[in-house]
């Protein structure tokens, strides 16, 4: 094979982050909200990203995903189109179950037998086989974001067919749901993430959902976003886990108080 | 942005993040029952929560219920009618009785007229209608999407929905002469901007995720409009051709009325203005409760399924 291998570090990361900046607005009126932020994601990974409101959590998955441009600064993706779930389930009212998870498939030219046989198969993978004919206002709200998680795997693992990996993004995709739902999709997810392999950017502000689904916790600051600390997380439980949620909860009000002094 | 992809010799992914997990010691045994217990869980969360969207009464309950208080309305008005013919406070000429203008319609119906004058006057109607429908919506989704457009044309189109399009007749008639142009000029006139306008209205309401979700998924301008813009914004498209066929049909009304020729055929309108001259008026009554009656079956037959069709499919109406 006469193939020319590129860059060799490529082959470990699925996104790399190097110096991102993103201004919004001109001149005295501009907002920094992101100020040269490094990261990495490696493939199959799933990394937290934490901060209290207007760290610009939001900006870098818009950023990642294409939906904005950066001020200055790379991001490289060795993965697929990365695939987005929003906190709003985002479902296309007037579409059933099915035709809402294949949608993406759709717009990617899939063929129909294809399709249907990727959708069975991600409804069983998010347990909601044999709701496929309903529309979305038919179910709750827990359902509708699992039928959005399909959707999204559906973009995501299509992508990913033609030997890339997979790249879901998060947006807090659990923080419009009650307690009870929240505790139970979140260890759906975690089952989903270890059945599929994709890699995972969840954007959150609740430290201890970041803490247990994450493998690595980002802290980011805020006004303008930098990554102020990173905590490996993985596989923690007991009492390790309330240590780790502590210690970065703290660190999160001390990053929070310092605005209050400026 | 992307770099191209070399990673053909990586491990897969979904064991390099298990891995680590189930290898730790203090927390695999507990993995496999926590898994089971979600699982169960999920099920009954989902039979809890999920919305009950039956129907709650019978199918005779329903249609009694929609088509009991009008039909007893119209009893209620016709009574009302007949009783004041009764006390005779008013002519003869002035009003008739409801058996007179009865018997008025029957003859109609018998000599077969009705027909005539019902098919010169809704084929018009339909004709110009798509015209309209055809023309508004360009503008629409231009006045939608193109600023200049909207601040440009925007406020005129929006008063021309404010000026009763008979006040074009007029002009019409200088202009066409007493000929099906004029008509059809006076009913587009009269549509185009409720079209236009119910369009821009259903696309201003679209929420504007689902245009983002559209675009993350890969959708460029004109998927984004067919699978995203279009269907999303159909309940405002559909509430202004309702009312664009309002307006059409009441424009023609109007024309038709105004603009009475031999030449024009014998529509309602005509039916009605000959009604006039000759002071007949269980004509007049007939020409009116006939113009009604076309109104009300068209919104009954075409408006009213496909706006139930479309708002119970997005959960906006209990079907």
């Amino acid at each position: 094979m006469a193939v020319a291998l590129q860059d060799p570090v490529d082959t470990d990361v699925a996104v790399r982050l190097t110096g991102l900046h993103k201004v919004f607005g001109q001149g005295r009126r501009a907002v920094t909200a992101l100020d040269g932020i490094d990261l990495s994601v490696g493939p199959g990974e799933f990394v937290c990203l934490v901060g209290a409101s207007g760290c610009g959590k939001t900006t870098l998955l818009n950023l990642i995903a294409g939906l904005e441009t950066p001020s200055s600064g790379r991001i490289e993706l060795t993965t697929s189109r990365p695939a987005v779930m929003f906190q709003e389930h985002a479902l296309m009212p007037w579409l059933t179950v099915n035709r809402n998870i294949e949608l993406p498939l759709r717009l990617a030219g899939v063929g129909r037998a294809e399709r249907q046989a990727r959708v069975a198969e991600l409804l069983r993978l998010v347990k909601l086989e044999g709701t496929g004919g309903k529309r979305p206002h038919e179910l709750s709200g827990g359902m509708r974001q699992r039928v959005s998680l399909a959707r999204s795997l559906a973009s995501a693992v299509h992508g990913a067919a033609d030997g890339k990996q997979a790249l879901l993004l998060m947006d807090e995709p659990f923080s419009a749901l009650d307690a009870i739902t929240r505790d139970l999709l979140q260890s759906e997810l975690l089952r989903v993430w270890r059945a599929t392999g994709t890699a995972v950017v969840f954007v959150t502000h609740d430290v201890r959902e970041a803490v247990r689904l994450g493998q690595r916790v980002v802290l980011l600051s805020s006004r303008p976003g930098r990554v102020v600390d990173q905590w490996d997380v993985e596989g923690l439980g007991g009492a390790d886990e309330l240590t780790a949620v502590d210690t970065i909860s703290a660190k999160l009000r001390e990053v929070i108080s310092s605005h209050a002094a400026a | 942005m992307s770099t191209e992809d070399v990673t053909t010799g990586n491990g897969t992914p979904g064991e390099n993040g298990a891995e680590p997990l189930s290898a730790n010691g203090s927390h695999s045994p507990q993995q496999t029952p926590e898994v089971a217990d979600a699982d169960a869980a999920i099920g009954g969360l989902d039979a809890l929560d999920a919305p009950d969207t039956r129907p709650t009464r019978s199918v005779p309950a329903r249609i009694l219920s929609s088509v009991g208080p009008p039909v007893l309305a119209l009893v209620l008005l016709i009574g009302v009618w007949q009783a004041i013919w009764a006390s005779a406070v008013l002519e003869e000429q002035q009003l008739p009785s409801p058996l007179t203008v009865a018997k008025v319609t029957w003859d109609l119906i018998q000599t077969g007229q009705v027909w005539e004058f019902l098919w010169t006057s809704i084929h018009r109607a339909v004709i110009g209608f798509f015209i309209a429908l055809a023309a508004a919506t360009p503008l629409g989704l231009a006045l939608a999407r193109v600023k200049v457009v909207r601040t440009g044309l925007g406020p005129l189109v929006s008063g021309l929905q404010n000026l009763p399009s008979v006040a074009w007749v007029p002009a019409a008639v200088i202009w066409f002469g007493l000929t099906d142009t004029s008509i059809y000029f006076v009913v587009l006139l009269g549509a185009v901007p409720s079209i236009a306008n119910g369009l821009v209205a259903g696309i201003d309401q679209i929420p504007p995720i689902l245009p983002r979700v559209g675009k993350v998924m890969g959708a460029g301008t004109w998927a984004s409009a067919r699978h995203i813009l279009l269907p999303a914004a159909l309940p405002g498209y559909l509430a202004g051709m309702k009312q664009g066929w309002a307006f059409s049909w009441r424009s023609l009304m109007a024309a038709e009325l105004i603009a009475s020729s031999p030449e024009l055929g014998n529509g309602l309108g005509q039916y009605l203005h000959n009604g006039m001259s000759l002071f007949d008026m269980p004509m007049v009554i007939t020409g009116i409760l006939l113009i009604l009656l076309v109104g009300i079956g068209i919104e009954l037959l075409v408006f009213a399924p496909l706006e139930r069709i479309t708002l119970s499919a997005r959960g906006l109406r209990k079907s």
